[in-house]
């Protein structure tokens, strides 16, 4: 059981459940200038940046799966644009020495933002019509800000569910992902 | 800086097609993807339970923060508008019953013949894109999806996932809700007009005034029947020579007339010993038109898009009613309010003109919703 729940997808579930149910229930009802907060999205990209590129592919994947399977849209929708955001945000946190938290803050703000606007223009796509609109900017910048403030508490809460320490930004036994 | 290997980079290139083969399925309407979603939902309610039971409070407090003033501002507004729509109201009820017996006469199934059930809307929408709300009836009420929801303004959406006491609504301006609808012009407007004749008779070897005054007022008028009012009742011959007679001795038309507008009656105390006269005119019956109403999101209105061009389109003005139009294919019964068109978009070539359409009910404040019991003939009625 112990060995179970150490495993990176068993902390993922785990840790993506409360977050799930927080996000149907609370932020669903409290809104920001009218727009919900995704905390699926920051906790994505933050196991991105404590994780690398495929650690957030992967957590993107699950976490986006997991809001697609609460949700009316195409199932892997969410799963296709999360893991994409999860796998960028560890990209552009490899490019840097250091990340400090200021920077974590700035890229999971960026990488909100930018799959933000990316999820409507992937399902107009595949032929879900009518998510595109000029309301599109105010919701990408509040899930930019709000996400970005975000990052402080869910890059831990990503560090802990993909069992890395502070200081090791290496991504779990590649046997994870076979 | 890492170093990919190639069992990585293909880790993540089958994420990416898993995405894309799940989106396919679903698009598909598969049975797994269905069965997949049923099997999580089983998990996730009672972690979603138990969240909501925690959150409320919360939820409650953020409310009382940020909306206690535009509450304030919205219920002095409402009860204005409660007041000035109360006697419309009798006017509509009369009518309404007019219609049910028409309908029943005629066969033709309408809104108070389908069972319903109440439900308390729990949660919204937790995505900024699909417009959806979740009600605490499920399954064992009888809730299946495609099942219609309503308000006491008009339609809301329609069920698109059931569990055993809880069910998910697509809202009536998601993307994905599509329905076949009726439109229905408005009557012609004609100003109320009132004028009172005041004769005053004096006789001065008896030292006695008499005064006779007579008032009488016109209503907007419209209906597609003739009829004939008195007091007790209420007489309808259509062109069909079909007579319906309906109870409307609790109706105080004198109460009425000054505060109905805009609706289908024109009454004229005085000019019949018996009681107000009601005429309906033939000529100026309802121009209906079939279309598609489609969703377009929390931003855009809703609109209408006509399978057929006819040289009747034309007539279709701003304020024209939309109603469902029902039929052995459609989700939902005739005869549900749907909105108000507020715009005619023009189009060039075969594609035709489109309506937008104001909804009547306020999706964004919903707390209560009527579920009707009602499946098409061709899924086969419970």
């Amino acid at each position: 059981m112990i060995d179970f729940v150490n495993k990176p997808v068993a902390r993922l579930i785990l840790v993506g459940l409360p977050a799930l149910a927080l996000q149907t229930t609370f932020f669903a009802e409290v809104k920001i200038f009218g727009v919900v907060l995704q905390i699926m999205l920051a906790l994505s990209i933050a196991a991105g940046l404590a994780g690398g590129s495929e650690n957030g592919a992967l957590a993107g994947f699950v976490f986006g799966l997991m809001f697609d399977l609460v949700l009316t849209s195409p199932l892997g929708l969410s799963a296709l644009v999360y893991g994409a955001a999860g796998w960028g945000a560890g990209y552009l946190h490899s490019r840097a020495l250091e990340n400090p938290k200021w920077l974590n803050a700035l890229v999971v703000g960026l990488m909100s933002g930018l799959a933000t606007f990316v999820l409507p223009i992937v399902a107009n796509w595949i032929g879900v019509e009518g998510w595109l609109s000029s309301r599109l900017t105010k919701v990408t910048i509040v899930v930019s800000l709000s996400n970005a403030l975000f990052s402080f508490l869910v890059v831990p809460v990503a560090r802990w569910s993909l069992a890395i320490r502070r200081n090791q930004r290496l991504a779990p036994p590649a046997e994870v992902f076979l | 800086m890492p170093v990919y290997s190639v069992s990585r980079r293909r880790a993540i290139a089958l994420l990416a097609l898993t995405s894309i083969l799940l989106i396919t399925l679903d698009i598909q309407g598969n049975s797994v993807v269905r069965g997949l979603r049923g099997v999580f939902s089983t998990i996730f309610e009672p972690v979603q339970s138990s969240a909501r039971v925690i959150t409320r409070p919360l939820e409650n407090s953020w409310r009382g923060i940020t909306n206690y003033g535009e509450l304030e501002a919205e219920n002095q507004r409402l009860q204005d508008q409660l007041d000035q729509q109360e006697g419309a109201f009798i006017a509509a009820l009369a009518t309404a019953r007019d219609a049910q017996e028409l309908l029943a006469l005629n066969g033709i199934d309408n809104l108070a013949d389908i069972s319903s059930v109440t439900a308390q809307v729990i949660g919204g929408t937790p995505s900024n894109y699909s417009q959806t709300i979740e009600i605490n009836q499920g399954s064992d009420r009888g809730l299946r999806v495609g099942m219609p929801v309503v308000n006491a303004a008009g339609l809301v959406g329609r069920i698109t996932w059931v569990d055993n006491d809880r069910s998910l609504v697509l809202l009536a301006n998601d993307s994905l809700y599509a329905i076949p609808v009726q439109v229905v012009n408005q009557p012609n407007i004609v100003p109320a007009t009132t004028t009172t004749t005041t004769t005053t008779t004096s006789t001065t070897t008896t030292s006695t005034t008499t005064t006779t005054s007579s008032t009488t007022t016109t209503l907007p008028v419209v209906p597609p029947v003739s009829a004939v009012v008195d007091p007790n009742g209420i007489t309808t011959t259509t062109q069909s020579m079909t007579t319906t007679t309906v109870d409307l001795s609790t109706v105080d038309f004198g109460a009425l007339a000054p505060t109905t507008t805009g609706v289908i009656v024109t009454i004229a105390p005085g000019t019949t010993a018996g009681g107000p006269t009601t005429t309906l005119n033939l000529d100026d019956l309802p121009i209906a038109e079939t279309g598609i109403f489609r969703g377009r999101g929390i931003d855009n209105a809703p609109v209408v898009e006509f399978i057929d061009q006819n040289s009747r389109f034309g007539e279709v003005q701003v304020g024209a009613l939309v109603f469902t139009s029902g039929g052995s294919q459609s989700l939902a019964p005739r005869g549900i309010v749907v909105g108000r068109v507020i715009k005619i978009v023009e189009r060039t070539g075969t594609s035709g003109a489109v309506l937008e359409v104001r909804l009547t009910a306020k999706l964004t404040a919903l707390n209560f919703v009527r579920v009707l019991l009602y499946q098409p003939v061709a899924t086969g009625a419970p």
